[in-house]
């Protein structure tokens, strides 16, 4: 191995020095202030006090915050692989050579994604609507019910209504993503197995899914990160109701650092960092992705 | 009836995303656009920075006052533009108040976050400039709100410049038709109305409901279930201030809101799902339904030339439960000082300026806002222009107000949730209450420390 010279290592340094400030500016700052913040009793109207893990001790003992926990988990293992499931149909589909139109078909699977959440948002708002909606008039046209259905109305329907919505925002997401893994694919890999006598399954699961495997790995890295910090559509479609059953966990630190107390806010924050922290570990080891990585380095 | 109106079905769904799509696109512009200039006023202060929000008519009509002030008063004022959302203007305050800005000098509130602002130690007093003899003489406004909304420990701390009260709208053509002479004064007559003439109604018309009200998990329904509660004696607080949520009268009033939705079924299914001021207003106005629990703001809209139930409308005093009276939960918009003003005399002129008698006509006569000052609604111009102000004012004097406390959208928060829970159905009123004075309490102690 050769020996690096002081000069080499200085010159290595000011490489990382702007990634490192960077990190610290925007990354460790934020999460250290919010950690410190979350000790403190920070509301307008009392005096600052560090209370240690108070705020803690509280935020375990209310009803609407375990609540808010248990939707987001709920929501994060229901339609984050849901979203992976219709995203690799999705971009299986657009990359088969044959299907013409090719590229308008890859532009409009990515309209949804184009559209901010607080807008796909009003428009589930408007599908669900229960008097002059899309879906109850979809029920009714078809012939499938007369009376229209109050799709917000119960815990189960309203949880499954916001999964509808963001899995239509996000699954385009999720097929750029498997596509361009779909892409670095060989056909020759294809034309081989199909000499073998291999079928459409056995391909899949034999050529395409194992080199697909990290890229599917960080799209769900991604997707759960963002779907646990989920806040838009559920603000706008059900604002956490009906009685409190929709509450995420954003949603509830939002309605705490608007009453203007930021010291519980920035704990529940500091929660939502550590599942994000926690459950992104899990996949990283669960996916192997640090061997696969590996494998793929020459 | 959904199939018959399908191309209305599909213009309503376009015309609401070219709306929002436009007014996303609007909201950035001010965003880059909305600089805060630090020139200096002729009388040696900084200008004078007022936030305010609100729709493209009411933003049209405050740009055209101050242009109006500053001609009068040589006071040179700059508009901070802020969004139509309660909770986004809030937000909008917080931030730089929390960070003791100089700018905004002057704000509109909504009562409902007076009690933190005030607490907080945000809001300039204003006792020095008021009072007995003084301009404004504060016995030209109706007492009870600024008792009961803009004095914070005993010193005053804002002013109102739009007050609202619940009032009961109610078709005025049906009642007729089915030979009522009055609007109902009770909750049981109210439903005995609605049953009557919603199965007539019905053979021709599905979609008819008796009464909507606003039952939306959010702050508007904390206004309905108070006014319930209210005319059965009943509230949040007693007259001590000690927390009374769980007790028979609002067990009772809670159940009876239940049951519309529920068991009476003349409030919609989506009442407790979708149902916000805006979603009824557009229900009572399509013409499908009899009665219609709304803000004073309505009144306007319904008679508008696209209103179906134009002409057609009435108002009353809310109805309440027998042994009652009728209640109407005071909301509306306040205007105070930055303690943090760099221009706190020059302020002081502008606030003047908005609550003065001129001003506040104004506003009612271009935007049908009703005022905080009782010699408004005696004004011979205004009761000409707008003949149902006489009932508004009734409706003031039985204001009652949401607790004044720094940790009430806290509370707020868990009424809103528990009373939601009760009217979907999902759980009784009495332990929805039970549960919800439980975690009151929790929260109560949390922030009486001090």
């Amino acid at each position: 191995m050769r020996q690096h010279t002081f000069g080499q290592r200085k010159e290595a340094l000011l490489f990382i020095l702007p990634l490192a400030l960077f990190l610290g500016v925007f990354v460790l700052t934020p999460v250290a202030g919010t950690i410190i913040g979350g000790m403190f009793r920070d509301t307008t109207f009392l005096k600052k006090e560090f209370i240690f893990l108070d705020n803690y001790r509280t935020l375990f003992a209310d009803a609407a915050f375990r609540q808010s926990f248990r939707f987001t988990l709920l929501f994060v293992a229901v339609s984050v692989p849901l979203e992976l499931a219709l995203g690799t149909v999705f971009a299986l589909l657009v990359n088969q050579p044959p299907v013409r139109f090719r590229t308008a078909l890859r532009v409009s699977v990515l309209i949804p994604w184009a559209i901010p959440a607080a807008i796909s948002g009003r428009i589930w708002e408007l599908i669900y609507n229960y008097n002059f909606g899309l879906a109850n008039y979809l029920l009714s046209a078809l012939g499938i019910r007369s009376e229209p259905v109050n799709w917000l109305g119960n815990d189960m329907s309203a949880f499954f209504s916001l999964v509808a919505a963001d899995a239509w925002k996000t699954t385009p997401f999720m097929a750029i993503i498997l596509l361009a893994g779909l892409q670095a694919i060989p056909t020759e890999l294809y034309q081989q197995a199909e000499i073998d006598g291999a079928g459409f399954l056995k391909r899949f699961i034999r050529v395409t899914l194992p080199i697909l495997k990290p890229v599917m790995v960080v799209a769900l890295v991604f997707r759960t990160i963002d779907a646990i910090r989920i806040f838009d559509i559920v603000y706008v479609i059900t604002h956490g109701g009906p009685g409190g059953s929709t509450s995420s966990l954003s949603l509830y630190a939002y309605k705490y650092f608007l009453a203007g107390d930021f010291g519980y806010g920035s704990a529940v924050s500091f929660i939502l960092f550590l599942t994000a922290l926690g459950l992104s570990l899990i996949y990283i080891n669960l996916g192997a992705f640090r061997k696969e990585f590996r494998k793929e380095l020459p | 009836m959904l199939a018959a109106n399908e191309s209305g079905v599909m213009k309503n769904i376009m015309k609401n995303i070219i709306n929002i799509l436009l007014s996303i696109v609007f909201s950035f512009t001010f965003f880059f656009f909305s600089g805060c200039s630090k020139v200096e006023n002729k009388t040696g202060e900084r200008i004078v920075n007022f936030a305010v929000g609100g729709t493209p008519d009411e933003s049209a009509f405050w740009e055209e006052l101050v242009r109006n002030f500053e001609q009068k008063s040589g006071i040179k004022v700059t508009i901070q533009r802020q969004p139509t959302d309660t909770d986004l203007r809030r937000q909008g305050l917080v931030i730089p108040l929390k960070s003791g800005q100089a700018d905004p000098d002057v704000f509109l509130m909504d009562v409902a976050w007076l009690g933190q602002f005030a607490a907080s130690g945000w809001l300039k007093p204003l006792d020095i400039h008021t009072g007995k003899g003084k301009n404004p003489d504060l016995s030209v406004f109706f007492e009870k709100i600024i008792t009961q909304a803009d004095t914070y420990d005993e010193q005053l701390v804002a002013l109102p410049v739009y007050v609202d009260g619940g009032l009961l709208y109610y078709r005025k053509d049906l009642l007729d038709k089915f030979g009522y002479k009055k609007p109902p004064e009770t909750w049981a007559k109210m439903a005995e109305y609605s049953h009557e003439i919603q199965n007539e109604l019905r053979k021709t018309n599905p979609d008819f409901f008796g009464f909507v009200w606003q039952g939306a998990q959010y702050e508007g329904l904390i206004c309905n279930f108070l006014e319930f509660a209210a005319s059965n004696n009943g509230g949040f607080f007693t007259d001590k201030g000690i927390l009374s949520l769980n007790t028979k009268q609002n067990i009772e009033a809670l159940d009876f809101m239940r049951g519309l939705i529920q068991e009476q079924k003349i409030s919609p299914p989506n009442t407790y799902t979708e149902m916000k001021e805006e979603e009824v207003r557009n229900y009572f106005q399509s013409g499908n339904a009899l009665f219609e629990r709304n803000w004073p703001y309505a009144w306007k809209l319904h008679q508008s030339a696209d209103s179906a139930v134009k002409g057609r409308v009435g108002i009353a005093p809310l109805p309440h439960f027998p042994g009652g009276t009728s209640a109407s939960t005071l909301g509306g918009w306040h205007i105070g000082i930055s303690k943090y003003s760099d221009a706190k005399s020059d302020s002081w002129k502008f606030v003047k300026f908005i609550v003065s008698r001129e001003t506040q006509k104004k506003l009612a006569l271009e935007l049908g806002w009703s005022s905080g000052r009782k010699d408004i609604y005696k004004d011979p111009d205004i009761l000409s222009a707008l003949p149902h102000y006489a009932a508004l004012a009734v409706a003031f004097d039985n204001a009652v107000a949401r607790p004044a406390l720094p940790y009430y959208t806290q509370l707020s928060e868990v009424i809103q949730r528990y009373a939601n829970m009760a009217i979907s159905g999902k759980v009784s009123a009495a332990e929805a209450l039970a549960k919800a004075e439980d975690e009151l309490r929790a929260i109560a102690g949390r922030y009486r420390v001090k």
